[in-house]
């Protein structure tokens, strides 16, 4: 407990406050968010969840939709 | 005179509020002036799924039957802005061939699953309202439906996000709970009745910026699924020669550990990386790791290059030759032990304007998937968005 205690403790530590106006990196779409478009995150997370074993998290819930594990 | 004027003014102004009072309120003075509605964006996307391969599962020619089938998948989405509410409607369709139950409903009844030709349509609406609370809060709840020919399915979900240090870190929850009712089948087709499956989903995450061009994203999800878990039309082979039907536990936990990095590249690029742990209480343990590669070419266009690895160690319980006394067997292929691959490339192209719409979107991409246990997919998918 205290070795995951001190570890986020350094993690939390290494996270500099970027302010606004340092940000112009990310402010490009490419880079905007990890899924910019929420049809092609359903796409992915559709096709990976009727065919692979390992579903649900990623805030989506597993289940729902064509009878598939 | 001066207090004849005097009496008239009091008078009237008596008058007056008598006949305001007499008057039935306007909706406007009990609500406020209402906030008028205005759609932000819309987009659609469609995209081609062409499978082939085989799995112990299929009844579609000798066994291992055919995995082959194909699905159109287009979607919509409309984003509209009420003051401080986004709403987002979405109505994803997919519109599948291939082996499965819809058939089994007419006459004559097991074609669906033993030929891959059959048409299965399914379709949700799904509606999230996000209300930004003040400027670091975010609640949102959403609600959906599904329908397919032997299914239908309920969604409800409720969650925020919270913004800390000037927004260099998010902090995310959300719960949502799935009803699914399908129709329950034996293997040669015989309708059984109705089936219940639950599906109650947990999920934290923490969004932290680690530099200037730098994104974190930890996250972990959980997963409660109670009934019937299988599509009951599945088919096991067994040791004595003969098929089976699937049998699967009725409860499954499902956990995942999301971490994502993105990170913008000096030439006007940006490289993103994910893996993913996943674990169950059916055995399963699984890791995906998926690097996407973004580089602009110009100031409205970019291209996305993209690979992923899966692995997956399979069901404690899955046998492609089972005893016909096992409690728990399963032949699904996608239940199995099996690397997958994927890789795919998309061009994209965002053209701003300057008048009542202010961005154009356009994309398209092709995306191959294929592992280790016979199956493979093709995908080509394009999509047109506006902003306005």
């Amino acid at each position: 407990m205290k070795r995951w205690l001190v570890l986020i403790l350094l993690a939390s530590s290494g996270c500099a406050v970027v302010p606004q106006n340092r940000r112009a990196a990310l402010a490009d779409p490419i880079m905007s968010s990890f899924d910019e478009d929420s049809l092609e995150a359903h796409k992915k997370s559709k096709f990976y969840s009727t065919r692979e074993a390992a579903a649900g998290g990623d805030g989506e819930p597993a289940g729902g939709g064509c009878g598939c594990q | 005179m001066r207090a004849r004027w005097a009496l008239a003014v009091v008078v009237g102004l008596f008058a007056c509020n008598q006949a305001r009072a007499d008057e039935p309120l306007s909706s406007d003075a009990i609500f406020g002036k209402p906030v008028p509605f205005s759609i932000e964006s819309a987009r659609l996307r469609f995209t081609h799924y062409d499978q082939e391969g085989h799995g112990f599962q299929s009844q579609a020619g000798p066994s291992p039957g055919l995995e082959q089938l194909t699905v159109e998948q287009p979607q919509l989405e409309v984003v509209a802005k009420q003051g401080k509410f986004t709403h987002r409607l979405w109505v994803p369709v997919d519109v599948i061939t291939g082996a499965s139950a819809d058939a089994i409903d007419g006459w004559p009844p097991p074609d669906a699953i033993t030929e891959a030709s059959h048409t299965t349509e399914a379709a949700s609406i799904d509606l999230t309202t996000t209300y930004q609370r003040d400027a670091r809060t975010q609640l949102f709840f959403r609600g959906g439906f599904h329908i397919e020919n032997p299914f239908r399915s309920w969604n409800l979900g409720v969650g925020g996000a919270r913004s800390f240090a000037d927004d260099n870190t998010v902090i995310a929850a959300s719960l949502n709970q799935v009803f699914d009712w399908l129709d329950r089948f034996t293997i040669t087709g015989v309708r059984l009745g109705r089936a219940e499956r639950s599906s109650t989903n947990g999920n934290l995450s923490v969004t932290q910026l680690l530099s200037p061009s730098t994104v974190g994203y930890l996250g972990y999800g959980l997963t409660v699924q109670l009934g019937t878990l299988g599509n009951t039309w599945n088919v096991v082979p067994l040791s004595d020669g003969t098929l089976g039907d699937e049998r699967l536990p009725g409860v499954r936990h499902r956990h995942s550990l999301v971490a994502r990095l993105a990170q913008a590249l000096p030439w006007r690029g940006a490289v993103k990386g994910f893996y993913r742990f996943y674990a169950d209480n059916w055995g399963v343990l699984a890791h995906s790791i998926e690097v996407q590669l973004y580089q602009r070419l110009g100031p409205w266009f970019y291209l996305r290059a993209n690979y992923r690895v899966h692995y997956q160690n399979g069901v404690a319980f899955f046998s492609t030759r089972a005893s016909p006394d096992a409690e728990l067997r399963s032949a699904d292929s996608d239940l199995a032990p099996f690397t997958s691959q994927t890789i795919g490339i998309l061009g994209a192209v965002d053209v701003p304007f300057a008048r009542r719409i202010q961005n154009l979107h356009l994309d398209v991409g092709y995306e191959r998937y294929f592992r280790t246990n016979d199956l493979r997919v093709s995908m080509y998918t394009c999509a047109v968005g506006f902003r306005f």
